[in-house]
Order: structure tokens, then C-alpha cells, then sequence
């Protein structure tokens, strides 16, 4: 899956040399609802599925900062 | 493995240090990163219930009742750097957890009924410290993190950096981050396997001596205490993000994690199918606790990918893919479609789902063997699937009318969510979140 990862990685490197969105053109892409991130308030519901869910990180429940076993 | 990995870094420096060195076009005037001090508070209601307590061996309550607080205090030291304080409580109430000792209550022990004891209810508390800084042309973002957590079996040390190159005129952002949690459990086990222990005195304990045993009177656990409490879990992480047109935009993230040391937890119970089942009132005497092994190695992939559809709309995408080396696939998949249904009001509905496959060491109550080297019967590493719905409304006032002493209201959000599984258990959420901003 890594070598996948790493080909799309690529690919995606690649094509982002064609586009060069301008800095003034940019009021949309910096509305605070486009951004590439959980709402900051969101993050009580993904502690939520850390402890829930074993597919979670690094980052909370069972994996770090706290056992996440109740 | 590491040879991959090793190609994942090459690559990273690679192209950090091959766009360092194109000109941005960018205007170099230099903002502030972050204006003002900002006060984020965080709180939260969940509440659950199911049937497959992992306490109890996968049968019995899971009833769970938590609220959460936190302050999140955002410093500018200067124009570059920005310290950021988090503090967060957590409080919980727990029927499954209090059957640890299931015999301390007024009621007859049974698994599906919370005990009045000590183990019902816990506080878990954090403390993060980040520092971040920002390159004059605001094109490198480094940043350091501390942290400690604590709760009563449980204590956790965990420090960690990222650093983040934005290239192609800001259309285009490489980042790595890194962590590592340094943990170590206060073991505790089911009040009846402790007299199991070493030096213990078995069936001729205070406690059996108090209890009456029916069914398999000659109970004989298969117990030893765990030799090592510490749990270690690093993790690695890249990221790529890409500016697609005026309107889209999208990102890719790959999360690498090794974890060692005590995995299980102490206090959940298994009960094997080769062994006669022992009983104190309603509650079936455990016949061993969860074992698993100690080294999980985790890969994750994940995409977000947002379009921006008009002044009044948003389309918000994520999915990600899971696997590790205990035998569990997952993927998740979810939708937000932001509505501003006016300038200062925004509604949030948003729908999750997620699904893993089992964990090769797990299996239903009375399904494993005496014979097995690792088994847990904790529904949390079985096959499901989950459905989330959320709805959240947004109120932003840019002016912040509202003050309290030097700090005005910029925000609140509050949202509330659905949770169901599809093995019994279901929870629901309410979150609040308020900003405030330094005058």
C-alpha cells in the first residue's frame, strides 16, 4: 500500500506544478469552511471514535494520551 | 517496511529542498500569524450504551456517561511565533468499568447492572503545550509539542514536531509531523482474578471466603499479572495538500504508527469455552484477562477534498483507509455540506460512515480457547459498522459585540451527533465550542 501511497504522491506533485491559484483569487478557497482540517470544535466527536474505533492513531484514546479503554 | 519508509523521508526532502528554491511570487509583507491572544473553549456530553461490555467478557452493559472541558489559549510571542496552551478535564461515569469489581454494590453482581464501587467513575486531565513558528515569508511552519495526561490507571508523557513547506505560491503545502507517547498503565484487574496472583491465596482469600461460588466450585483462572506496564507508540506522519482551482481544493495524509508494550487492557475479561463456568450471584467469574500481543504496527491513508459550490454552500469530502498487523481493515468515509443561511449563521449537517474488520486475536463470549496464545472479546477490535449523523449551527459575529472582561465572542458552534453501531451500541454527542478573542 506504501508504494501506492508513494505513486499517487507522485502523481499528485506532478500535476500541482500546473496550477498556481493567485493569492487575490483565493476568497474562496480561504473560506473557513474549505479548510482541510476538523472544526477545532469537532474534536471531542473524534476523541469520541478514538476510544470507539480501532482504527485510530497515534494521536488519542487507545494509542497515547490516555488508554481509551472505558 | 523501513526501506519504504526511508523512501517516503527522500522523497519529502527531495521536494522541500527543490521548491525551497524557486522564487515565490508571493508578496513577502508579513502579517502577523496570529493577531491576538484567542480562547477557545471546548466542552462535550457523551453518552453510550450497548451490550457487549468488554469488562464483563463481551456480554453486559456498556453504559457510559462523559463530559469533557477544555481551554485552549492561543499566545502570540511576536509576529512569528505562536505558544499555544490546551487544558482538558474529563469525567466519566462508567457501568462497565465498575463491574472491575462487580460484588461492591447493594444489588446482586450482574453484568448487566453498573456496581456502586470505585471503578464506576474516573477524571482523565491533559496538559499540551505547542510552540510553532513561521518563516518570514510565512512559507515554513515548524512546530514542537508537549503533553502529559493522567488519570487514575493510566499516565501518559508524549512530545512530538512537524514542520510544514508551502510552495508554488501557497497553492501547494508538503508537510511531515512526528510523535511519540511514552506510557505507562497502573494495572488494574477483576477483583476476583487478584487473589490469583502471586502470593495470593487463591479460593482460601478474605474474598472467597465472603462470596459464595456456584456452578464450577473449584474455579481456577488462568491468571498471572502482566511483568511490564509501560505502552510506547510513535508515530510518523506525511502530508500533502493542493490548491486545485479557485473553488477546490484537496490533500492526501499518510499516517505510519508502531506501538510496543502493554497492549491489553488489564481489566477486561475473557471466558473460554472449555471451562466451566463459575458464578458469584449473577456474574461470571473470569477465567482469564484479554491477552494481546505487544507490537501493533498501524498504516493509514487518507483524503480530504473540498469544493466550494457557491456563496451559500459547501462541499466537504474525506475518506480514509486502515490497516494494521492484528488483522483489522477499515475504512471511513464521510460528507459535510456547510449551508450559510445567513452572514452570521452556518448550518453543519454532516454523515459518517465507518467499518473495520475483526482483529485476528478476537471472538464472541465463551468462544476462545484455553489453548489460544492472544484473545480478547472487547467489541471495540470486532468486525462492524457504524453510522454517524451530526447537525451543527455556526455563529460567527467578526465584530464581537459580546465581552467578557477583555475578550470578545468571535464564535460558537454547537452540534450534535448520532452514533450507531451495528452490534448494539449507540452513543450520542453534544459539543460546544466557544472562541473568543483578545481585544
Amino acid at each position: 500500500m506504501i508504494k501506492k501511497s508513494l505513486g499517487l504522491i507522485i502523481v499528485i506533485i506532478t500535476f500541482s506544478s500546473c496550477v498556481a491559484v493567485k493569492e487575490y483569487e483565493k476568497v474562496n478557497i480561504n473560506d473557513p469552511d474549505m479548510a482541510l482540517a476538523n472544526k477545532k470544535s469537532d474534536r471531542n466527536i473524534s476523541t469520541a471514535h478514538s476510544y470507539r474505533e480501532a482504527a485510530s492513531g497515534a494521536n488519542g484514546g487507545k494509542t497515547g494520551g490516555g488508554c481509551g479503554c472505558n | 517496511m523501513k526501506i519504504n519508509i526511508l523512501t517516503l523521508i527522500a522523497l519529502f526532502i527531495v521536494v522541500t529542498t527543490v521548491n525551497s528554491q524557486e522564487t515565490d511570487s508571493t508578496s513577502v509583507y508579513k502579517k502577523r500569524v496570529l493577531e491576538t491572544t484567542e480562547i477557545d473553549f471546548l466542552s462535550s456530553y457523551y453518552s453510550q450504551d450497548g451490550d457487549n461490555a468488554a469488562v464483563s467478557g463481551g456480554v453486559g452493559t456498556e453504559e457510559l456517561t462523559d463530559i469533557t472541558a477544555a481551554f485552549i489559549v492561543s499566545i502570540p510571542l511576536n509576529d512569528d511565533d505562536i505558544l499555544t496552551i490546551d487544558a482538558g478535564v474529563s469525567a466519566y461515569t462508567s457501568a462497565s468499568s465498575s463491574n472491575i469489581n462487580p460484588f461492591d454494590g447493594n444489588k446482586p453482581a450482574d453484568p448487566f447492572v453498573a456496581s456502586s464501587g470505585a471503578s464506576q467513575s474516573d477524571l482523565w486531565a491533559n496538559l499540551t503545550g505547542t510552540y510553532s513558528h513561521s518563516s518570514d515569508d510565512r512559507n515554513d511552519l515548524w512546530s514542537a509539542k508537549l503533553s502529559v495526561s493522567s488519570e487514575y490507571d493510566y499516565f501518559s508523557l508524549g512530545f512530538g514536531g512537524s514542520y510544514a513547506k508551502l510552495f508554488n505560491e501557497k497553492n501547494t503545502e508538503v508537510s511531515v509531523n512526528a510523535n511519540i507517547y511514552l506510557d505507562t498503565w497502573n494495572a488494574i484487574y477483576p477483583t476476583e482474578l487478584r487473589s490469583f496472583a502471586d502470593g495470593g491465596n487463591g479460593l482460601n482469600s478474605d474474598f472467597f471466603t465472603n462470596h459464595t461460588i456456584t456452578g464450577n466450585t473449584n474455579y481456577n483462572p488462568k491468571f498471572t499479572e502482566f511483568s511490564s506496564e509501560s505502552r510506547n507508540s510513535y508515530s510518523l506522519g506525511f502530508g500533502f495538500s493542493q490548491i486545485l482551482s479557485k473553488n477546490l481544493q484537496g490533500s492526501i495524509a499518510l499516517d505510519l504508527v508502531s506501538q510496543k508494550g502493554l497492549l491489553s487492557t488489564p481489566f477486561q475479561r475473557v471466558y473460554f469455552s472449555d471451562v466451566t463456568d463459575s458464578f458469584i450471584d449473577d456474574f461470571q467469574l473470569a477465567d482469564a484477562v484479554e491477552q494481546l500481543p505487544d507490537s501493533r504496527f498501524k498504516t493509514a491513508i487518507g483524503g480530504r477534498l473540498n469544493y466550494y459550490i457557491n456563496e451559500m454552500f459547501v462541499l466537504r469530502t474525506f475518506y480514509r483507509y486502515y490497516s494494521d498487523d492484528w488483522g483489522i481493515q477499515s475504512h471511513t468515509a464521510s460528507i459535510e455540506v456547510p449551508i450559510k443561511i445567513t452572514d452570521k449563521f452556518t448550518l453543519y449537517p454532516s454523515y459518517r460512515f465507518y467499518n473495520q474488520t475483526a482483529a485476528d486475536y478476537f471472538a464472541k463470549y465463551e468462544e476462545h480457547l484455553s489453548t489460544d496464545t492472544y484473545y480478547t472479546s472487547d467489541y471495540d477490535l470486532s468486525k462492524y459498522a457504524a453510522n454517524q449523523y451530526s447537525f451543527g449551527v455556526s455563529y460567527t459575529d467578526i465584530f464581537t459585540k459580546f465581552h467578557i472582561l477583555k475578550f470578545g465572542l468571535k464564535s460558537v458552534d454547537l452540534k450534535y451527533t448520532m452514533y450507531d453501531r451495528d452490534n448494539t451500541l449507540s452513543a450520542n454527542i453534544i459539543s460546544v465550542g466557544l472562541k473568543f478573542i483578545m481585544d
